[in-house]
């Protein structure tokens, strides 16, 4: 009748198509779902079974499959590491894990958003003053002692709360004093945090900035932390009269400074570690006063429906076995392990010394703080 | 009349429930987050309402609001005019090359935002592609500043303006020129006195589109923030959602100020087109066909190249480099390496590549019903909520995806939903909701444009000889818009593809995305992984677009305005 006929068939035609596909997706999603399901269950990466601890002490006492809510595994927030813990553990343990990975900040962000019905049985991340917040809002499970506590080095056992609602795993330098060789010498290098406010280094210096990346907060906190809070103005007050560039993450302080844009910078460690090896020219510098700490920790959900399985994995994090598997295969792998009988990687300077402010001071005043730097950027 | 009235009416109330849910709702609900902190939680608190006027008190935040209207004036006059102009030469002449134009303003409205950016920051920054390769090391500073971050957004944006009056070009009434032309008018001013104004409602609609997608923008003044100090509100609501303390009330209140400058800018549009009618094409239309220039072919292929050049080869051809480059720096010669651990490894870029494209394909399909019927009321029906329909089928692309993300979460992980088997956080469908939510005012805007111009007397005199609905829509308006749909399937498509903001918030556990698996490697340093899977993912994508835009695309010989003439 009216019009052009042809194209209208070929509408019909689109129509049934993206009708189809639009089958096809929601089946491909589920079946993808019971896939990884399947997957997961049956998961043994070769490599990471070799190393991963298959005969814990506690694997006689554990259950080779989850016995509660079998068909339900374990939902871990994390966001490193997520490439080799997940066989790691359902080897170790007959657990399954689904993980939700992401940077501290997003998966912060998410748990906030799901407060009133989370989605998470475990979180395992190095944001404590973070989670050291949501222990005294009540969302986490307290009270409860993993086996292998007095396993943990003096170290970690200092971040051990009272109420017990989140253990260390291990701690990272938030923030080493990493240089250009090609720009500056080993002479003239920074050797102490107060160097980088010499005038000699005016406008070349960098640092992430801890209103944006998650790392750079622990990095500022303790030098408010211990110094007191107008002393810890002060001194980043001097860096930003030196001119000291921010970027809003440790990825960007690199860049720019293999780029030559800057000469030194506050960098995270592993992001450190990670550019010297690659051949990058820079030298990694441990400050006298100390490397302020990123402790990494792990936590249970207060209602976790998998209380069982979250336990298991929280000990299977504090083992040893564990610890070391990390360090030799993890990417993000620069850090002083918890527990004690661990070796850290053979390149990390064998005198890193770790600083950190207490987790309840820092929690308490993250927003103050953050936002004195947030404002400070745009004078 | 009556009954196509109440017709109107019905899909008019449906329109606007489906929207409430998508968008209204959960935005709302991150607002209502700054009156009621607790209410989502089982907790009824009221909330401190002066953080509403923090904004004029905290210089961050006073600078992004300021910022944020300078970027997004500035970018919408330049690009609206740069946009509207290439699409008028494009749709009048026809020159070699010009089929790479379309391909690169597809590539550049699919390509995230921070892809872009990054981009350039690569090409023009201190130690950049610029300054190392050519030597221009005056780029840096003209480019990282207000008016260059202007120009790069003019630069990535303009693509939305040249689709909306391109789109609006493919019909013409000959008739109204000639009549003016036989009146002793010149083609100047035919083109000034007739075609212009016809475009009106085209422009509006592109300027529209430029300002909601630059001043809900976060990836790129975020990645030129590396460089350049240049806070903007999606940046400060960013900061305040995904820094801790999470602070959801001041993010509400930041989106808020997001909303206001969108319905002012509304306002002024409503205000530029009241009284006028743009339905102009009658039974004498005729598809235009672009015609080759008479003299001066060269002009246009090479004014074309540069243009691509520029748009296309700097941004783009930047990542390239970068994923070919054996380290970060350029340094160190080249590799295939970076492309070769795609497909290595444990296999997560290519799961999250499936997983994008499911969740593209099915937002498409599903974005093109709610917009072409969004579409339908507004330009027909008599729907007393039409407004309000317009307003918050656009509302979605200013809001900053992130901001819709934890909107979602509090709408959809009620736990009372798990009894009704609707809590859909969690699982797939939610990034599919998401994405039709993102997807909407592309699609609206996009086939609004084309109806704008098919008079309602078409369908009434189809109605007059018994055609129900269904006949109307198929036989009618849908064969008038086609291309229209087209497009706006596949931007919808290509566009979530990469949308990165929500995927981050809302995949599911072991749901990997393709942003997501991109965002990864750009956190982890490996930027050389992150260009390998933004150009394989990008290329793929572009390539199913073209095998969709060769099978489906109207052939423009088949139809001709003949048959109209015969037929109506």
């Amino acid at each position: 009748m009216l019009l052009n006929r042809p194209g209208s068939k070929k509408w019909m035609t689109f129509a049934v198509m993206n009708a189809l596909v639009l089958t096809t997706v929601a089946c491909g999603s589920k079946e993808e779902a019971a896939n990884n399901n399947a997957a997961s269950a049956e998961s043994t990466s070769p490599s990471a079974a070799s190393t991963a601890p298959t005969n814990t002490a506690s694997a006689s006492e554990q259950p080779a499959a989850a016995p509660a809510n079998q068909g339900e595994p374990l939902v871990v927030y994390l966001n490193d590491f997520d490439e080799i813990i997940k066989p790691m553990f359902e080897e170790a343990t007959g657990y399954k894990l689904e993980l939700v990975t992401g940077n501290g900040a997003e998966l912060a962000s998410r748990i906030e958003a799901e407060k009133g019905n989370p989605h998470w049985d475990v979180v395992w991340m190095d944001s404590m003053p973070t989670i050291d917040q949501m222990g005294k809002q009540d969302q986490l499970l307290a009270d409860w002692t993993p086996k292998d506590i007095d396993n943990l080095t003096d170290f970690a056992k200092q971040f051990v709360p009272a109420s017990h609602a989140y253990f260390p795993t291990g701690a990272h330098a938030a923030s080493v004093i990493i240089y250009n060789t090609k720009a500056i010498d080993a002479n003239s290098a920074p050797k102490t945090w107060k160097d980088l406010a010499d005038p000699k280094f005016k406008g070349a210096v960098g640092m992430a900035d801890p209103a944006v990346a998650a790392p750079a907060y622990p990095f500022v906190s303790w030098f408010f932390g211990a110094q007191g809070m107008d002393a810890g103005k002060q001194y980043f007050e001097s860096l930003i009269k030196n001119g000291v560039h921010v970027y809003p993450k440790n990825p960007n302080v690199a860049k720019a400074l293999t780029g030559g844009e800057i000469k030194v910078a506050a960098l995270q460690e592993s992001n450190a570690y990670t550019l010297k090896n690659s051949g990058e020219p820079v030298e990694i510098v441990w400050p006298q006063e100390g490397a302020p700490a990123s402790v990494r920790v792990a936590a249970i959900q207060k209602n976790t429906k998998h209380a069982d399985a979250a336990k298991a994995f929280v000990e299977f994090l504090l083992d040893p076995k564990t610890q070391q598997a990390l360090i030799d295969q993890g990417e993000e792998s620069y850090f002083e392990p918890s527990a004690k009988d661990v070796q850290p990687k053979k390149d990390r300077a064998a005198d890193a010394k770790l600083v950190a402010a207490e987790a309840g001071w820092a929690g308490e005043h993250e927003g103050e703080i953050k936002q004195w730097f947030a404002d400070q950027a745009v004078k | 009349m009556l009954r196509m009235l109440t017709y109107g009416n019905r899909t008019g109330w449906l329109v606007l429930a489906v929207l409430f849910l998508l968008i209204l709702l959960p935005l709302a609900a991150v607002i209502i987050q700054v009156l009621l902190p607790g209410v989502f939680f089982g907790k009824l608190v009221m909330g401190d309402i002066s953080l509403l006027l923090d904004v004029f008190r905290r210089p961050l935040w006073l600078a992004s609001l300021k910022n944020s209207v300078l970027l997004g004036t500035g970018t919408t006059i330049i690009a609206t005019i740069i946009g509207g102009a290439i699409a008028i030469v494009r749709a009048r002449w026809s020159f070699p090359t010009a089929k790479l134009l379309d391909m690169a303003v597809w590539l550049l409205i699919i390509t995230p935002s921070f892809i872009l950016a990054q981009g350039w920051v690569m090409f023009a920054s201190a130690d950049g592609l610029a300054a190392r390769w050519l030597g221009w090391t005056w780029l840096h500073s003209l480019i990282f500043q207000p008016a260059g971050l202007i120009a790069v957004m003019t630069l990535s944006k303009f693509p939305l303006a040249y689709l909306t009056v391109y789109t609006a070009l493919e019909w013409k009434v000959d008739r109204l020129g000639e009549a003016a032309r036989l009146s002793g008018a010149t083609p100047w001013t035919v083109w000034r006195t007739v075609q212009a104004p016809l475009l009106l409602p085209a422009f509006c609609s592109g300027a529209m589109l430029v300002f909601m997608d630059t001043v809900g923008d976060f990836g790129l003044p975020a990645s030129i923030a590396a460089v350049f100090r240049f806070p903007t509100l999606p940046y400060s609501v960013y900061s305040a959602l995904y820094t801790s303390p999470i602070r959801f009330d001041m993010a509400g209140a930041l989106s808020f100020y997001l909303v206001l400058l969108i319905a002012l800018a509304m306002a002024v549009q409503l205000y530029a087109m009241r009284k006028s009618r743009f339905d102009f094409l009658t039974s004498r239309a005729t598809r235009s066909v672009a015609k080759r220039p008479a003299k001066g072919t060269y002009v246009f292929v090479l004014g074309n190249i540069a243009l691509l050049l520029i748009v296309i080869g700097i941004p783009l051809g930047s990542n390239f480099l970068m994923s070919v480059s054996e380290t970060a720096s350029g340094a160190g010669g080249f590799t295939l390496r970076h492309y070769r651990e795609l497909f290595t490894g444990d296999g997560t870029l290519l799961s999250g590549l499936l997983h994008s494209l499911e969740i593209a394909a099915a937002a498409a399909v599903l974005g093109l019903i709610v917009g072409f019927l969004i579409a339908y009321v507004l330009t027909y029906s008599q729907f007393k909520w039409r407004k309000a329909i317009d307003v918050i089928s656009l509302v979605s692309l200013a809001v900053p995806g992130i901001v819709l993300g934890i909107g979602y979460i509090f709408i959809w992980n009620q736990s009372w939903l798990e009894h009704i088997g609707l809590l859909l956080y969690g699982t797939p469908w939610i990034l599919i909701l998401a994405s039709v939510a993102g997807a909407i005012p592309v699609i609206t805007r996009i086939i609004v444009g084309a109806m704008a111009k098919v008079p309602a007397q078409l369908l009434s005199a189809a109605q007059m000889q018994g055609a129900p609905f269904t006949q109307r829509v198929t036989t009618i308006l849908v064969p008038l818009v086609k291309g229209a749909l087209l497009s706006a399937a596949l931007a919808a498509f290509g566009a979530s593809v990469f949308d990165l903001a929500i995927a981050s918030i809302l995949y599911p556990p072991n749901f990997m995305t393709l942003p997501v698996v991109i965002n990864k490697a750009f956190e982890d340093l490996n930027f050389g992984y992150a260009a390998a899977a933004t150009l394989t993912g990008g290329g793929l994508v572009v390539l199913i677009m073209a095998v969709l835009e060769l099978l489906f695309r109207p052939k423009k010989k088949r139809v001709r305005s003949s048959a109209y003439e015969s037929h109506t």
